[in-house]
């Protein structure tokens, strides 16, 4: 059972990815504070040793915006594998959140298509947190 | 003869974890509408990796990189790719400048304050997106 799980989203600038940013701080923030950490993905790249230990120390859910897989190439830069890779375009398919309806550079957290995303999201969290 | 495309490419902090990712990364998109034309976001999360597209954009324009806070992580990955940057803002000394106060702002989304710090840095990075791209037309034609 893992005590912790490190969310790592590919953070690019485009919707898609700002809408998986906005779900990692719901995830993060208002279900799971201390049982989940949010990966920085610069910091890592940079070394910052919390971001370094936040892929060391736990398993990681990598979320991308896209097929190139961005956070999943950069963990496995950074000497580590992410344990998951979820990738939004799927989990939008799955979830009825069209593309769209969402809007460029910011989406508030309460939005309906962010809390679903989130609790999808957060449902693979739990998955490592009662292994 | 080819056509000149003077364009700057722009690095800003793309991160998670501080209200001064958020800031930067709206400063970036607040900095694409008031100089559509002229500039390309780069992700650093893409170049990190390599991804093609980002890094023939670096390649190809001069930087401008806006630091978010103290490890510099755009700074850093521009130094990794052998980039010297054309010009870097770094968020807190705009924020000393326009002294802003940002109590009771919050990364996952920004009020008035956070969004006037943006828009002051999207300014500052205007005017050397500017600069950069004269330096660039009289030092080629």
């Amino acid at each position: 059972m893992a005590s912790k799980v490190t969310l790592q989203p590919c953070l690019n600038q485009d919707k898609l990815s700002v809408l998986g940013r906005q779900a990692c701080y719901v995830v993060h923030e208002d279900h799971r504070p201390d049982q989940t950490n949010l990966g920085c993905g610069p910091a890592l790249n940079a070394k910052v040793q919390e971001d370094v230990d936040f892929i060391e120390l736990y398993p990681v859910i990598a979320l991308e915006s896209c097929s190139k897989d961005c956070a999943t190439k950069l963990i496995a830069k950074m000497g580590s594998k992410a344990a998951v890779t979820l990738r939004i375009p799927e989990l939008m398919a799955e979830l009825g959140i069209v593309e769209a309806d969402i809007p460029e550079g910011h989406i508030d957290c309460e939005d309906e298509k962010v809390q679903k995303l989130a609790n999808r999201i957060l449902a693979e969290v739990d998955k490592f947190l009662a292994e | 003869m080819e056509d000149m495309d003077f364009k700057v490419a722009v690095l800003n902090c793309n991160g998670i974890g501080r209200l001064s990712s958020t800031i930067v990364r709206q400063a970036g998109y607040r900095l694409r509408e008031l100089r559509p034309n002229q500039i390309v976001l780069l992700g650093a999360g893409a170049l990190a990796v390599g991804e093609e597209e980002h890094t023939e954009l670096l390649k190809k324009y001069p930087l401008l990189v806006i630091d978010g806070c103290r490890p510099h992580c755009a700074s850093a990955l521009a130094n990794e790719l052998g980039k010297k940057p054309a010009a870097v803002i770094y968020a807190p000394d705009v924020a000393a400048e326009v002294k802003i106060s940002l109590s009771g702002e919050k990364r996952r989304g920004l009020g008035k304050r956070g969004l006037e710090l943006a828009e002051a840095i999207a300014q500052k990075a205007a005017a050397e997106v500017d600069r950069i791209v004269a330096d660039e037309m009289l030092s080629t034609l």
